[in-house]
């Protein structure tokens, strides 16, 4: 039976289906062409190059295509659309519907083909006599993206998942028999609000390009061996690996932002599966790229070189197999469920593995190994060694993350170390010792052939120099009370700062094409420090020294960091007075409102703001917190909502004590009667007030008065918190009635009756009503003071000059030769 | 001999190393009787049970936070965790403790919870059009 459906807008998936498929086709044809037009003999023939260009130029436009009608949905909120129904909604600002463009898996993989696409094109024409066979491996990459985005039924098989496929036909529900289901969908699913953040506009494309550019090295090391061109191409692979390196780099490190910006995952490295499998390949890649350097200086480690950039791709491929797979399950929090991928995304990899091994083994004879033995005191032995050693790292890394793989291939129930972040902090730092020690002492040795008694020498004495900078800034910091092995990271990455500080100020003095290595790795060891000195001296500010003794209860018991505020009452934390002063609602955020104010000795008040934590209410997510920060040069100081009383409970107060006086008194304890003369003083739990006089010209709002009634205001005066309230109950005579209309100064959980006159003392009575503690409002929050982040941040930006330097160094040699 | 030998024992001997302490330091996935039976930290999937009481007063400590979870053998026990409930635990529809037995009650450093809306997109989707159907 078909239905016609009322409202739908299915031009965009028409549009959206034909570039699919079109995009799918033209990337097949494309590899087709260049791979004939590599093995052709013919060099005068280049029609099967020409098909191949204009394939891959099709592929590219339909890829934009795809882009351009997804977007058009998604800014149009045609929920008639899964991607747009599942990851939009209609309240998301606009720069947060581009950030739902990469929500989904699809959006990623089209993110992916997009910069492959793009990168194909530059090839097209940087690589001259390399386009051919380098853009066979660049198309076959772009025939596994392009299929992804497939979503066509083959044999019963589903390949690929669209990203125009309709809400009706990706879920099975009674509604959609009517034709008129449009009616009621009225909004979209919404973002997760974990990801509305600014980070996540930018962050995405970066470590998408990222990946993307990880395959033109790959993809001239496989032309090299496939046209034995075995020394050609380590050239422009070392400028294509030194740019997908920093681009890979700044990506992960925008995701560290974004986590760090969050906070909910705990700082700005969690060793989550997925965090870890971003820098596999970055990993792999540097240690490629510091061997192709080793190789094109001295003619060694040829083979080395070759595996570590086939590597780095395959680790980009196992990186996405990983977040995509569904794989990682429970064990992480960033992962993708199965799409149905599980195939392609194995096959993905496997075919460009078993490309690399095929072509390795069958040109292995002829590789230029060398048999000579490196010279122990040369530059290259050590990068050898170095570039050793940050394989070694990401194959600890590989091998615990991919627990939950071996598990599944083997059928063990193995779990991950119980404690997982010690585990990787202490053999990660171990790695991040002989690395960092290893990039200084390296820069002091020559290409090929050193002066060993000046070479000692200068080690030595900057070893000695280290040792007493560490001492300092382990002293500043605080880091001497951490581990020692962590003390060590920290001198070995002073070393490696002062030792590459050197190398920069010789640069200065006419080297200076060792400046742009200097510099990146000043960058790297300074985010080591920073990264250091961030994650071990984290500090609680919201102590919290209330409640049940818990003391051995594990490591991470040791701090009680949330702390319970009632508005208005304020708590000493640390160096601050804290207080909960009150609360907003924007939907669907509500801001808590945070002062902090901090004292000097005298008890002057030096410093005083307010931090704004909110907590969004999200249909899908429940109740997700979102930090806010208070950003000094030298630390972070963070405030997050932990727990609040339950949001809806509270709506409900409010329309009870609407309801009616005996409801509301429910709220408050039982009063206490006070009989008091004009300048006496009540004194309550967190105040006192002053009875001013009587007002006998009062007024009430909605009932009007005449001239029978008596209607007289006690005027009062509230002093607590060092603020002052008026407050005005009032005594009504009606007729015969007698109406008590009482007043409340919510700040103070006060509500105060004006009861009786007792004119013979010349006196009133005054009902003092008072919140109980449990129903006042109040949060539960954590304080976290994150010092020294900005020396990570720094230090990435410096590593970023660096890999600069080094590209246009290494782009001038390019062109010259 | 030949100095590439070298870097190549010592690889693969720091690569055993890395092995090594991977082995040691992975833990298992049992059940509270399991925990019962040993003092080091080990992993416990199981589920809520939803009939009996969460503890969670803030006024009264807020980092004390207790529940009842079956395990995978039915097995059910008090766990304690130090920190506030985690937003939506009620939702939960699978918990991985990691942690240990003390006396009774299974102390938690570290609780994950699998909600049914996070990631699973398609199961949200058939309750939310199931609901918006009653309305009509």
């Amino acid at each position: 039976m078909n239905t016609v459906y009322k409202g739908e807008h299915l031009l965009p998936e028409h549009f959206g289906h034909v570039f699919v498929v079109l995009s799918f086709g033209a990337a097949l044809l494309s590899f087709i062409s260049y791979y004939y037009a590599t093995t052709n003999t013919n060099k005068l023939d280049r029609s099967w190059l020409k098909m191949g260009r204009i394939a891959f130029f099709i592929n590219s436009l339909s890829i934009f295509g795809i882009g351009v009608c997804l977007f058009y949905v998604i800014y149009n909120h045609y929920f008639e659309y899964h991607y747009a129904w599942a990851y939009t909604s209609r309240d998301l600002p606009v720069y947060y519907i581009v950030a739902g463009f990469w929500n989904g898996q699809e959006g990623g993989f089209l993110l992916w083909a997009f910069w492959q696409a793009v990168l194909g094109n530059i090839l097209i024409k940087r690589a001259k006599s390399w386009e051919t066979s380098v853009m066979t491996v660049v198309t076959l990459s772009q025939v596994f993206l392009a299929s992804m985005l497939l979503g066509i039924e083959v044999l019963g098989v589903r390949i690929g998942s669209s990203p125009f496929l309709l809400l009706r036909d990706a879920i099975q529900a009674p509604i959609f028999s009517k034709p008129d289901y449009l009616d009621f969908i009225k909004d979209g699913q919404g973002m997760n609000p974990l990801l509305q953040n600014y980070w996540m506009v930018i962050h995405p494309p970066v470590l998408f390009l990222g990946l993307a550019s990880a395959v033109i090295p790959f993809a001239y090391a496989i032309a090299g061996l496939w046209q034995r061109r075995y020394k050609e191409w380590i050239k422009p692979a070392i400028s294509y690996s030194l740019v997908a390196a920093m681009i890979l780099g700044v990506g992960v490190i925008m995701g560290a932002l974004w986590a760090y910006e969050s906070l909910n995952f705990g700082g700005f490295w969690a060793w989550d599966p997925v965090e870890n499998a971003s820098i596999f390949p970055w990993l792999t890649l540097l240690g490629g790229l510091h061997v192709l350097i080793v190789f094109r200086n001295t003619g060694h480690s040829y083979a080395t070189a070759t595996i570590l950039v086939l590597l780095s791709f395959v680790m980009v491929l196992y990186e996405s197999f990983l977040a995509r797979s569904g794989v990682l399950g429970e064990a992480s929090v960033h992962a993708f469920t199965d799409l149905g991928m599980f195939g392609q995304l194995v096959a993905y990899i496997l075919v460009f593995l078993a490309v690399s091994i095929v072509l390795l083994v069958l040109r292995w004879k002829e590789l230029p190994i060398t048999k000579k033995d490196e010279e122990t005191y040369s530059r290259e032995f050590w990068m050898f060694v170095g570039a050793i050693f940050l394989c070694l790292s990401c194959f600890h890394l590989v091998l615990v993350t991919s627990i939950p793989v071996w598990n599944k291939m083997f059928g063990t129930t193995i779990a991950p170390p119980a404690n997982l972040v010690a585990h990787y902090n202490v053999i990660q730092s171990s790695f991040a010792i002989v690395i960092a020690v290893l990039s200084g002492f390296t820069q002091f040795l020559k290409y090929k052939k050193t002066d060993l008694t000046r070479f000692f020498i200068t080690t030595i004495l900057y070893f000695v120099f280290a040792a007493a900078v560490t001492a300092l800034i382990a002293y500043a910091t605080g880091v001497y009370k951490l581990r020692f092995l962590f003390i060590v990271v920290m001198f070995a990455s002073v070393y490696a700062i002062l030792a590459n500080a050197k190398v920069l100020a010789d640069a200065f003095k006419g080297k200076f094409k060792l400046a742009g290595s200097a510099v990146a790795h000043i960058g790297f060891a300074l985010m080591l420090v920073g990264a250091l000195i961030a994650a071990g001296t984290r500090k609680v500010v919201s102590t919290n020294e209330k409640g049940i003794d818990i003391a051995n209860f594990g490591k991470n018991a040791d701090e009680h960091e949330n702390i319970m505020m009632y508005k208005n009452e304020p708590i000493k934390m640390g160096n601050y007075t804290v207080t909960y002063i009150g609360d907003s609602v924007v939907q669907p955020n509500h801001y808590y409102k945070v002062n902090y104010k901090r004292f000097d000795n005298s008890g002057k008040l030096i410093e005083e703001f307010v931090l704004t934590p909110n907590v969004q209410i999200n249909p899908q997510m429940g109740l997700t917190p979102a930090p806010d920060t208070k950003h000094y040069l030298f630390h972070d100081l963070y405030t997050h909502i932990t727990a609040l009383p339950p949001i809806k409970e509270k709506a409900n107060n409010q329309a009870e004590a609407a309801h009616g006086e005996e409801d509301d008194n429910k709220n408050y304890d039982a009063p206490v009667a006070h009989e008091v003369a004009i300048g006496d003083t009540i004194r309550f739990r967190e105040g006192y007030m002053i009875y001013k006089g009587l007002n006998k010209t009062a007024t009430l709002q909605n009932i009007p008065l005449d001239k029978k009634d008596i209607a007289i205001g006690a005027q009062l005066e509230v002093f607590a918190h060092g603020k002052t309230y008026q407050a005005e109950p009032v005594y009504l005579i009606k007729g015969n009635s007698v109406f008590v209309f009482p007043r409340k100064v919510e700040d103070v959980g006060l509500k105060l009756g004006f009861s009786k006159i007792i004119p013979t003392q010349n006196k009133i009575e005054i009902m003092v009503y008072q919140q109980p503690e449990s129903k006042k409002p109040w949060i539960v929050m954590s304080a976290l003071d994150f010092p020294y982040i900005n020396v990570l941040w720094t230090g990435t930006v410096i590593m970023v000059i660096g890999f600069l330097l080094s590209i246009f160094r290494r782009d001038k040699e390019l062109k010259t030769v | 001999m030949k100095k590439s030998s070298i870097i190549g024992l010592v690889t693969i001997a720091v690569a055993i190393a890395v092995i090594v302490s991977i082995y040691a330091n992975t833990s298992t996935y049992g059940t509270f009787k399991d925990a019962k039976n040993t003092s080091s930290q080990l992993h416990i999937i199981g589920f809520l049970n939803k009939q009996k009481e969460l503890h969670y007063d803030a006024a009264k400590d807020a980092n004390y936070f207790s529940f009842y979870m079956k395990d995978k053998t039915g097995n059910e026990c008090k766990v304690v965790f130090a920190g506030t409930k985690p937003q939506d635990f009620e939702r939960s529809e699978q918990i991985v403790l990691v942690g240990q037995m003390e006396g009774n009650e299974f102390r938690a450093s570290h609780i994950q919870m699998k909600c049914p809306s996070k990631y699973t997109q398609d199961k949200v989707n058939v309750t939310e059009v199931s609901a918006q159907k009653s309305n009509i």
